[in-house]
């Protein structure tokens, strides 16, 4: 013999609320116990707990069954005895769904669940968003790169000065380290007083006669081109512009984004944190840039040598910022090539065509 | 004569720890679902609010689900996705008919659309809306909520936002109208010209007090939708609502919030909203001489939820 709780009982017919008592009935019933009014007879059920008209819900302090079809029987309790007897008698029939779980836990422990939640978002934002932002990047087809790349490529030689017939000689220069299969390299020639060279995603890989001018042996251009088209080949571009849209995403789903403080602030946090991922990308194309020429029989030295004539004609950023720098100290780079020529070693010899093609660019 | 009139309360019982665990178990569901998990946790937080009302210490329910607003929400964005697929092919075909006729179905659309959201998000809600296991229901025309949202919409716009104050209370006199509870329904009776003045009022005189006046000007606008509330049972009984709101008391509640969600960065943002419901809550009160016990169930059931969730996707606050 259970024992009976006092309970309120609602018929889904008149607003009427009616006193009750209920009590659980093995194996597995609730009784509901609906007492007269004025001396009249009550009434007496069973509602079956497996039944799927049966629901349930509690909060802190009422417990709510309803029962039937629409308009629903509703049963709600109070009696804290009776709360605690019901719900454990549904959860050990295991019928307690992981929210009531993380639930109660963010109710036993407001402030640890919340510490517990910020560290989680840290460590997903810092680990496990970079990786699956890459891992997403990769999976979209080769032709995305090809297309942003052309669409933005106009816009960026508008005002570069381009010489048609020397990058004719450097298309030759490039074709014969066959640096990549998975794009078409198309190499231009540009003149400039600037000592660089950048990559588009898909394939078009600007040079500066400002470097080429400096270099004196033609393994520092190979390390050169082989430097844009580790760029290009490992999308590196696509990769960074996955990796930021998601970060920023993130970011401003999680703040809500309020106002523009927020996107403010949303924005440098993110670029802060891809500083350092770009930093790792350019040392990541002086290695496997050094692969490449080894495989095209070029002394891979040329990239310690061409890092070195980098070094001679840039003002370096003071050692203190280089955390915050975009490119990575090049004596960092310079110490990290050299220490990678050992695993790339020869023999390697000087190739006569290329050394011609290299004069032909330089020559004046 | 005073304690000879029945008295109904509304009361929130709701506390700031639960709240808070709900919503915060409600951000982190959504956001590890990237946002899918948004209508189970609008479900939530919505039964936590209702299941803590009380009026005369029986408490409110509300019967949606996650699943039905995930269906209306997937409707909803479904609609909104076709909206701009039209704009943005028609802006694709270059002309300048195309461009025009783009822009006009565009706005067109989110004027036309207006009305629809709050028919149907007063439908839904209300539907799934009940005390006692009775359930609330709303029995309002779209037909009629057009035309008034049309006649009033163009006079608010020829008199430059003026006759706004006209449309609010034609509006909320027809939907606050055909609000129903069982066989009871609701009545609202605002009268533009009054409500008028005295946000003209409000207005200036916050202006002058450098906006000390303004938590007076939110007592008068609370207490002006609430004193013209009643609700009206059969046999011509009714119960008219009563606030009993001051502006030191709206001074408190908002100060105070702000205060709260300042200083706690936000994470205290429960407990305000605790707060408020309390202030809200206890300070409506129902006087008259119905006999709540004697309402019987009448409204249909009514689940389609795309309403309410295009509401939110616009951003539209439509509960009067």
């Amino acid at each position: 013999m259970s024992t009976a709780y006092p309970a309120h009982f609602y018929d889904g017919l008149t607003s009427k609320p009616k006193e009750a008592f209920v009590r659980l009935r093995e194996p597995d019933a609730l009784e509901v116990e609906v007492s007269g009014s004025n001396g009249t007879n009550g009434d007496r059920f069973f509602w079956p707990l497996e039944h799927g008209g049966m629901e349930w819900e509690r909060t802190v302090s009422t417990l709510r069954i309803t029962f039937g079809e629409y308009p629903r029987r509703v049963i709600i309790s109070r009696d804290k005895l009776f709360i605690a007897t019901f719900v454990k008698h549904m959860q050990y029939a295991g019928r307690r769904g992981v929210y009531d779980r993380v639930l109660s836990l963010a109710r036993k422990g407001p402030f640890f669940f919340l510490l517990g939640l910020i560290v989680l978002i840290v460590a997903g934002y810092f680990w496990v968003l970079p990786f699956t932002a890459e891992r997403m990047a990769l999976l979209l087809p080769l032709e995305v790169d090809r297309q942003i790349g052309n669409a933005s490529f106009g816009s960026v030689m508008l005002g570069l000065d381009e010489d048609s017939a020397r990058s004719v000689v450097l298309q030759r220069f490039g074709d014969e380290l066959e640096l990549t299969d998975k794009f078409d390299l198309r190499f231009h020639f540009v003149h400039s007083d600037q000592v660089n060279a950048f990559a588009m995603p898909g394939g078009d890989i600007v040079v500066f006669s400002g470097i080429v001018n400096g270099m004196e042996h033609h393994e520092q251009l190979a390390a050169l081109l082989a430097h844009e088209a580790t760029h290009v080949d490992e999308r590196h571009s696509m990769r960074m512009m996955v990796r930021q849209m998601a970060g920023y995403l993130s970011l401003s789903m999680l703040l809500g984004d309020v106002n523009a403080v927020v996107a403010v602030l949303v924005e440098n946090a993110d670029n802060i944190r891809n500083m350092s991922y770009s930093r790792n990308l350019e040392t990541d194309a002086d290695q496997h840039g050094m692969e490449r020429m080894a495989a095209a029989g070029v002394d891979p030295q040329g990239m310690v040598q061409l890092l070195e004539l980098l070094e001679a004609e840039t003002d370096e950023v003071p050692g203190a910022l280089s955390f915050l720098s975009s490119h990575p100290l090049t004596e960092d780079r310079i110490a990290k090539a050299q220490a990678n020529t050992t695993k790339n070693s020869g023999p390697f010899s000087t190739d006569p065509e290329l050394e011609r093609l290299f004069d032909s660019l330089k020559a004046k | 004569m005073e304690l000879l009139t029945p008295r109904k309360r509304l009361s929130f019982t709701g506390q700031g720890a639960d709240l808070f665990a709900v919503l915060i178990v409600n951000w982190l569901l959504t956001l590890i679902t990237l946002g899918i998990y948004y209508p189970w946790a609008k479900a939530r937080r919505l039964q936590y609010y209702y299941e803590h009302t009380e009026l005369d210490a029986h408490p409110f329910h509300f019967h949606g689900t996650g699943r039905e607003m995930f269906i209306g929400f997937i409707k909803a964005v479904g609609l909104i996705a076709l909206v701009y697929a039209v704009f943005f092919g028609l802006l694709r075909v270059k002309e300048v008919w195309a461009v025009v006729l783009g822009y006009a179905l565009f706005f067109g659309a989110i004027i036309a659309i207006t009305p629809l959201i709050i028919h149907g998000s007063y439908r839904y809600r209300m539907g799934r809306s009940s005390w006692r296991g009775i359930h609330f229901g709303y029995r309002g025309e779209l037909k009629e909520l057009y035309s008034i949202c049309i006649r009033d919409g163009l006079l608010t716009l020829v008199t430059f936002g003026i006759y706004g104050a006209w449309f609010q209370m034609n509006l909320r006199n027809y939907v606050l109208g055909h609000v129903r509870y069982g066989n009871s329904s609701f009545q609202y009776k605002g009268d533009g010209t009054e409500f008028f003045l005295l946000n003209l009022k409000g207005y200036f005189l916050t202006l002058f007090t450098l906006g000390i006046y303004g938590f007076w000007w939110q007592r008068d606008i609370f207490n002006y939708y609430v004193n013209n509330l009643s609700w009206n049972f059969s046999e011509g009984r009714r119960l008219q609502f009563r606030s009993t709101a001051t502006g030191g008391g709206f001074f408190g509640l908002i100060v105070g919030n702000l205060l709260l969600v300042i200083f706690t960065l936000g994470i205290g943002f429960a407990w305000a909203q605790v707060r408020m419901m309390r202030y809200v809550m206890t300070n409506v009160e129902m006087v008259g001489d119905a006999d709540l016990d004697a309402v019987v169930q009448t409204e249909q059931e009514h689940k389609n939820a795309t309403a309410d969730e295009l509401g939110d996707i616009m951003d539209i606050g439509i509960f009067l």
